[in-house]
């Protein structure tokens, strides 16, 4: 499965009409991966052109942006030129979530509907978990130097639980190694999966200052 | 009670939430200010991440163990209890009981005896829950509880604060943002505890001395430091020997925010 697939399984799975996927690897607007239609690649062009719309609102924020009624007074405010434009491509709701996992930014997964209305509370728990699914596979995708030791895509490693340690081990490892947030998550996991432990016992060994990771080699020290 | 402290505290949080705040530092100071004012060990806040897990955003202390032992409670626990039934729920003993086998296990040998969990409801959803722990048995006064409850209640309040809640979709951006600026937190606190060789609670403690310094938002700060904009330098003196380990912020001021010119 790739971060593409995902974005074609979003559509049914929670009821949306049509959905975008773009990769920000180094922090940046990034570029667009994958559109299900023509409306998906307006409205993330929009954005763009406009310098203003949910998906710049949500990469500043770290959180979801839900316009439920692109037409409604709240968006007009918010947005004075993309709402107004989104409803002419076609759109009446946008929802953009951030793939975001703290300071780790992979992109941004937007979805429109065609008509207004709110995801329901099951529709936005999927949602936030096909967002989880995208982001541990745009990471996968991005880490060319992390070597044969990732953990394969398809797979996303530890999500399942939340655990402080294992984005506190993270930031140990920005310092240990010498990298990026990201490239030290890819190496956490990637140590996990290689040495068959699960991530969050590896996180509590490295807070604990039982296990360092080293640059080049991800060996126990 | 101490009544001036009540008081003192109403006119803090308050405050503060007239001002450019930062949401967990602000909730970070709820419990602390809980743990005071209601003569308990431990609070701390989780809130309902719509994947369906219950998340610690705030807690009176940064030790790695307590902040665990309230995430237990995404399975099992007064917490959880709480929030489902919206109500409070609460255990005079632990030890008593068989409700929780594994949170109570895990609650003894971290040294609490009793737990009091008070819902953070808005209209008729639960969105979370201010969990209280005490190192001796027996039962919560009516006063800690009611006033507890009016503690989370501040809490759910915070949370709205930053837009109006005319549109249904803003609590769960709140949300989803509070829970992801936790993570970055997180993420900063590793870094600096390496960086400098301290723990992560000391971590916790200078990150947010820094950022009342600078007059700069908690998170922003965090965040700016694990991408490396900002430095943030080792405190004069030994790290470890300032404050560091108590979690217990200090009561002062922040610095005056700049005004906006007239």
């Amino acid at each position: 499965m790739s971060a593409a697939d995902v974005c074609a399984a979003v559509v049914p799975g929670v009821a949306v009409s049509g959905a975008w996927l773009s990769a920000a690897l180094d922090g940046q607007a990034g570029h667009l991966m994958q559109v299900t239609d023509e409306v998906g690649r307006l409205l993330a062009d929009l954005q763009l052109t406009l310098g203003e719309g949910p998906l710049l609102d949500a990469s500043a924020s770290g959180g979801p942006v839900l316009a439920s009624d692109l037409a409604d007074g709240d968006s007009g405010a918010r947005w004075p030129a993309f709402a107004p434009a989104a409803c002419r491509a076609g759109a009446a709701a946008v929802f953009v979530f951030p793939l975001v996992i703290g300071a780790i930014r992979a992109g941004v997964l937007g979805l429109y509907r065609d008509r207004p209305g709110p995801l329901s509370d099951f529709q936005l728990g999927d949602a936030l978990v096909f967002a989880d699914t995208a982001t541990m596979l745009l990471l996968d995708a991005g880490q060319g130097q992390a070597g044969e030791g990732a953990a394969p895509g398809g797979q996303p490693v530890g999500l399942a639980s939340y655990r402080a340690e294992i984005d506190q081990a993270t930031g140990m490892l920005t310092e240990q190694l010498g990298v990026s947030i990201t490239d030290a998550f890819v190496r956490l996991r990637a140590y996990a999966y290689a040495n068959d432990i699960q991530l969050a016992d590896v996180a509590r060994d490295i807070v604990a200052r039982r296990l360092r990771l080293f640059p080049d080699l991800a060996s126990e020290g | 009670m101490d009544g001036q402290l009540l008081s003192e505290t109403f006119v803090e949080l308050t405050d503060t939430m007239v001002a450019d705040f930062d949401l967990i530092d602000f909730l970070h100071v709820l419990t602390s200010r809980s743990v005071e004012l209601l003569d308990v060990s431990a609070a701390g806040l989780l809130l309902a991440d719509p994947r369906g897990e219950l998340r610690v955003v705030a807690a009176s202390s940064e030790a790695a163990r307590l902040l665990e032992l309230f995430q237990l409670q995404s399975d099992e626990g007064p917490c959880l209890d709480c929030f489902r039934s919206g109500r409070p729920v609460s255990a005079a003993d632990l030890g008593a009981g068989q409700r929780w086998p594994q949170f109570a296990s895990a609650a003894e040998q971290a040294g609490f005896c009793a737990v009091q969990a008070l819902p953070m409801r808005l209209r008729d959803q639960v969105i979370g829950a201010l969990n209280l722990f005490r190192a001796t048995a027996g039962p919560f006064d009516a006063e800690v509880v009611d006033v507890g409850q009016a503690l989370a209640d501040v809490a759910t309040i915070s949370l709205l604060h930053d837009r109006s809640m005319r549109r249904t979709d803003t609590l769960n951006e709140q949300l989803q943002t509070a829970l992801n600026s936790r993570v970055v937190i997180e993420q900063a606190k590793g870094k600096l505890a390496e960086r400098l060789g301290i723990d992560v609670n000391a971590a916790f403690t200078l990150l947010r001395d820094q950022a009342r310094n600078r007059n700069q938002r908690l998170s922003d700060l965090a965040r700016a430091f694990v991408d490396g904009t900002q430095a943030i330098p080792a405190p004069s003196g030994s790290p470890r020997a300032s404050r560091s380990g108590t979690g217990q912020p200090r009561l002062g001021p922040r610095p005056a925010p700049p005004r906006p010119a007239p």
